[in-house]
């Protein structure tokens, strides 16, 4: 046997003067420490004034130590001890200051919600029992956990985390922006004294164009006059050449249309095949453009929907009919593993 | 609450590439994306690790206690948390053996009048030292 020292809640449990008493302390400083948003000071007190009752004559500050130091082998003796030495009351009541340290005026935690089950596991407390002792206390019924393992939940409790990374990315970018906006700045103000050079020249040059432009518009007044007539003539020209052409569309279209209708009647009565692939591909309820894993999945899937083995405690009928199907299956899935 | 780490075979200590690389292996598509959104955020991972921590606590003190099966411990947690029964025996039952060998040894002290025979053992210890000294002093002087 080993010689190992006593551990700090075994030493405290040996001097306490009611070992279940310190046990369930320790059991409640757990749940304590568990809680969300209370300060240090609060927990303690919160614990003192569940406990005013006990005898175990020793501090709380220890307790509350070896609570934080999430001692998991002080937590198993502690719950030994108050497996053998509680009562039905006293369970339930050890049940009931849990709930209450775990929820007063608060939302239960995570954490909490896996403890305060396994206390109740631990004193055979049942669900229907603790589930009712949780609604008289809170009011509220004790709902089972979020699984905070799940998109879901980051989606209900945190739907701000893809806004802010907007957000981020859009402040990155404007920043990337305004650097690039003062490096242009700096180019422009080199560029705009040789810009104000070649403006000076661009306005001599433009005042000897304006010169050229009044000749040339004296000369384009006359020659308007003569253009517009000549347009009057060919508007005559194209209107009587569109009459005609509207006809022969028309004759073309007619024809068309007939053709369609015949070839509609050749369909009807023998209907091309659609193609092989697509039925194959309904045979195993999928769209074309499936690929071959989609073939291979939805294939496993139908073929154990409808093996015949399934039916064999049915009647024959059954199981001719399952077996009619799974061959039908089989052909369809085999041809399109050939083509594939 | 699922075990992430046991579902896509990784560590709870394991890295981002790691992660990455093990969410980029996994075929459920439905799990690909939960990782994703749990793992690859640090706050997010940082909130589930503590809550991993805790409730697999929870499993190791359940398989100690007998209470793997108990009526408030079902489904996923239950699947992924349980851990097999623990041979190690009852920690009251350790205390008190522990308890009983020290009060034997205590009492096995008090019989022998411990006190006393701690003293005559020094003395005894320190006469045949004194006499070694002795005898070796005298060795050297006649040679």
């Amino acid at each position: 046997m080993s010689i190992a020292r006593f551990s700090p809640f075994e030493l405290l449990l040996l001097k306490s003067r009611s070992q279940v008493d310190t046990a369930t302390l320790l059991l409640l400083a757990w749940v304590l420490v568990h809680r969300q948003h209370v300060s240090e000071g609060q927990r303690r007190r919160r614990l003192a004034q569940v406990t005013a009752q006990f005898r175990h004559g020793h501090e709380l500050g220890p307790v509350m130590g070896i609570a934080h130091s999430q001692d998991l082998q002080a937590i198993q003796l502690a719950a030994e001890v108050v497996r053998k030495e509680c009562s039905k009351e006293r369970s339930l009541s050890v049940i009931h200051q849990a709930i209450t340290v775990a929820t007063d005026d608060g939302e239960i935690s995570l954490a909490n919600h896996y403890i305060l089950r396994f206390l109740a596991d631990l004193l055979n407390v049942t669900p229907s029992t603790l589930s009712t002792l949780f609604q008289e206390l809170t009011g509220k019924p004790l709902l089972p956990p979020e699984d905070p393992s799940r998109d879901a939940y980051w989606q209900q409790h945190d739907p701000e985390y893809h806004a802010r990374q907007a957000q981020e990315a859009q402040a990155a970018e404007r920043q990337a922006k305004e650097a690039q906006a003062k490096a242009e700045q700096r180019q422009q103000a080199k560029t705009d004294k040789q810009q104000q050079k070649q403006q000076k020249q661009q306005e001599k040059q433009r005042q000897q164009e304006q010169a050229r432009n009044a000749k040339a518009r004296a000369q384009r007044d006359k020659e308007q006059s003569h253009r517009e007539k000549a347009q009057q003539e060919k508007a005559r020209r194209e209107q009587a050449q569109q009459e005609r052409a509207s006809r022969e569309r028309w004759q073309q279209e007619q024809a068309r249309q007939e053709e369609a209708r015949r070839q509609q009647r050749q369909r009807s009565s023998s209907p091309p095949p659609p193609d092989r692939k697509t039925r194959a591909l309904a045979v195993l309820g999928l769209t074309p453009g499936a690929s071959r894993t989609d073939v291979r999945q939805a294939y496993r899937r139908m073929a154990q929907l409808h093996h015949p083995d399934r039916f064999y405690s049915e009647s024959d009928h059954q199981v001719a009919l399952a077996s009619a199907r799974f061959q039908r299956i089989k052909s369809a899935y085999d041809y399109l593993m050939q083509t594939y | 609450m699922r075990d992430l780490y046991q579902r896509l075979a990784l560590s709870p200590s394991a890295n981002e590439p790691e992660i990455n690389s093990a969410v980029a292996r996994c075929p459920n598509s439905a799990l690909r994306q939960d990782a994703k959104a749990v793992l690859a955020i640090a706050e997010r991972r940082e909130a589930y690790d503590t809550l991993h921590d805790t409730v697999s606590d929870i499993g190791r003190l359940r398989a100690r206690l007998g209470l793997t099966h108990g009526a408030h411990w079902q489904g996923d947690v239950a699947n992924d948390f349980s851990l097999p029964p623990d041979n190690a025996i009852s920690r009251h039952d350790e205390l008190v053996d522990r308890v009983s060998l020290a009060v034997s040894l205590y009492n096995r002290w008090r019989r022998w009048r411990g006190p006393w025979l701690l003293i005559s053992t020094f003395a005894a210890g320190a006469g045949i030292g004194l006499a070694l000294g002795f005898a070796l002093s005298l060795g050297l002087s006649l040679g």
